[in-house]
């Protein structure tokens, strides 16, 4: 479930103008932009979910995975490892995850937090021993906005074609599978520094720690749902869109039209 | 607080319409008096988004009560501020007009009791969040959106949740929460939408019946 817990995590700016330009780096990534909006007929209003009898069987998959596997893991991780190392760990992999999220922010035009991104990454990975402790929020550093590559394409325009649900990763698009590749395998510095084991032991730990925070935010979605399949896809397809929107979450006219609906007049029947 | 009977013969407590006879009778009132409506306790919607919140976290860290009894205080706070049946058949959307009166009643009275508790339950995991009125805009001429951050612990971000607040009869309700995009009303538009296509109305009522029920034990 790591890529709906990404989505989980909030952004801290807001009241942005709507509809600004941005200028698109088409020539650098050209090949990869024409891939996806080949891949995405659909506007990114109209995300549906064709696929979705495929993504319901992914779906019960994962949730066997997680029952069999990481929930029992991210359990064992919670007794074994006080909250303090649980911290460091948390720290040191988002830390890990910095390039990749100062690269999205510059390519969607973000400067102010590009920097915040760089500046974090600098003050932690030297005062904070490797990113272990979160030292540059002790010096007044605002939190850091999360960004990926899927992210960028919407900003610059691309939709998200159909709704996709990744083995063991969950709740995607077919626009943001191909960004999770391109954050993984080009835009992620580590692989070329280091080996491949290390690199499945880091994305090991990474689901770990993913299941072992957000699993009770997941859990308290299944609680109240009457569908949780249904509930998942939506909450991601909507933050998703909101994260990708930038200037608020309620200025949509799908969205509007819901509440011009008035059932006053047809409810008095006491 | 109006009594009614279902069909079945069970007699339902039908708070929908006290609560609209409140208003209509209080206006009437306040018409009649040339009084100053009495609904309008709070001066704007961002002060009635911050007095819930005030009152929220007052129940929660109040240590004199044992955590069922927050569990209903909040209850309560949630069920007094939210047009719930609103909520309810904005959720139900199109399939509203085409649901028989028992169903539309008894579908109201399931919505009301899993999401208070659901969102209830939420709010009591409680471990000394703050909460922060950001500022508010008009969506429409009933409609403001109250932007609000839950600063967490830890060095995590603030969640940013914004509050859609409709004015009617001079007060306030809530009929819409969005966390972080994510709104409440569409999810479980979404929802009820994908159980009524496969199983119908009747299946939807059967699926909240059980839902219901479930929430009942776990408290």
């Amino acid at each position: 479930m790591r890529r709906f817990d990404e989505q989980v995590r909030s952004r801290t700016q807001a009241g942005r103008p709507a509809g600004r330009s941005r200028p698109a780096p088409v020539l650098l990534l050209g090949p990869i932009l024409a891939l996806s909006l080949a891949l995405s007929p659909a506007p990114a209003a109209a995300v549906g979910d064709p696929l979705e009898p495929l993504n319901r069987g992914i779906f019960e998959f994962n949730r066997i995975v997680d029952g069999l596997v990481l929930e029992p893991a991210s359990q064992i991780y919670e007794f074994a490892v006080p909250e303090p190392g649980r911290r460091g760990v948390s720290n040191f992999l988002g830390n890990l995850r910095a390039p990749v999220i100062f690269i999205n922010h510059l390519l969607q035009g973000e400067r102010e937090q590009a920097g915040i991104t760089l500046g974090r990454f600098m003050i932690n990975s030297t005062m904070g021993i490797f990113g272990i402790f979160d030292f540059a929020t002790v010096v007044g550093f605002e939190p850091r906005e999360e960004a990926d590559f899927g992210q960028t394409l919407g900003v610059w325009g691309v939709g998200g074609g159909a709704y996709l649900v990744l083995p063991i990763l969950g709740p995607s698009t077919i626009r943001d599978a191909g960004g999770l590749v391109v954050d993984g395998f080009i835009f992620d510095p580590w692989p070329y520094v280091s080996e491949t084991e290390t690199q499945l032991a880091r994305r090991g730990t990474e689901l770990v720690d993913a299941r072992y925070r957000f699993g009770p935010t997941l859990d308290d979605l299944e609680v109240g749902s009457l569908d949780f399949y249904v509930a998942v896809r939506s909450a991601f397809l909507q933050n998703r869109a909101a994260r990708i929107a930038k200037n608020g979450p309620m200025r949509n006219e799908a969205y509007e039209s819901i509440f011009e609906e008035d059932f006053d007049d047809d409810f008095d029947d006491e | 607080m109006t009594i009614s009977t279902t069909s079945d013969g069970r007699r339902t407590l039908g708070r929908g319409g006290w609560r609209r006879r409140s208003v209509l009778g209080m206006a009437l009132a306040a018409a009649l008096l040339q009084l100053p409506r009495p609904l309008a306790a709070q001066s704007s919607p961002e002060a009635f988004v911050a007095e819930i919140g005030d009152r929220v976290i007052e129940i929660l860290q109040d240590d004199s009560k044992n955590d069922a009894e927050k569990l209903d205080s909040l209850k309560f706070v949630l069920d007094s501020h939210t047009d719930l049946d609103l909520v309810a058949r904005l959720v139900l959307g199109r399939h509203w007009r085409t649901a028989s009166k028992d169903e539309q009643r008894e579908y109201v009275e399931l919505f009301r009791q899993i999401l208070t508790n659901t969102m209830a339950e939420r709010m009591s995991d409680y471990e000394g969040q703050t909460f922060e009125v950001f500022g508010s805009s008009e969506l429409s001429e009933r409609d403001t959106a109250v932007e609000t951050r839950i600063h967490r612990l830890r060095g995590a971000p603030p969640l940013r949740v914004d509050w859609r607040i409709r004015e009617s009869d001079g007060g306030f309700a809530i009929i819409d929460v969005i966390a972080e995009g994510v709104s409440l009303v569409v999810s479980q538009r979404n929802e009820v939408a994908s159980v009524i296509d496969r199983e119908g109305m009747s299946g939807l009522i059967e699926t909240m019946r059980e839902r219901s029920g479930e929430g009942e034990t776990v408290l």
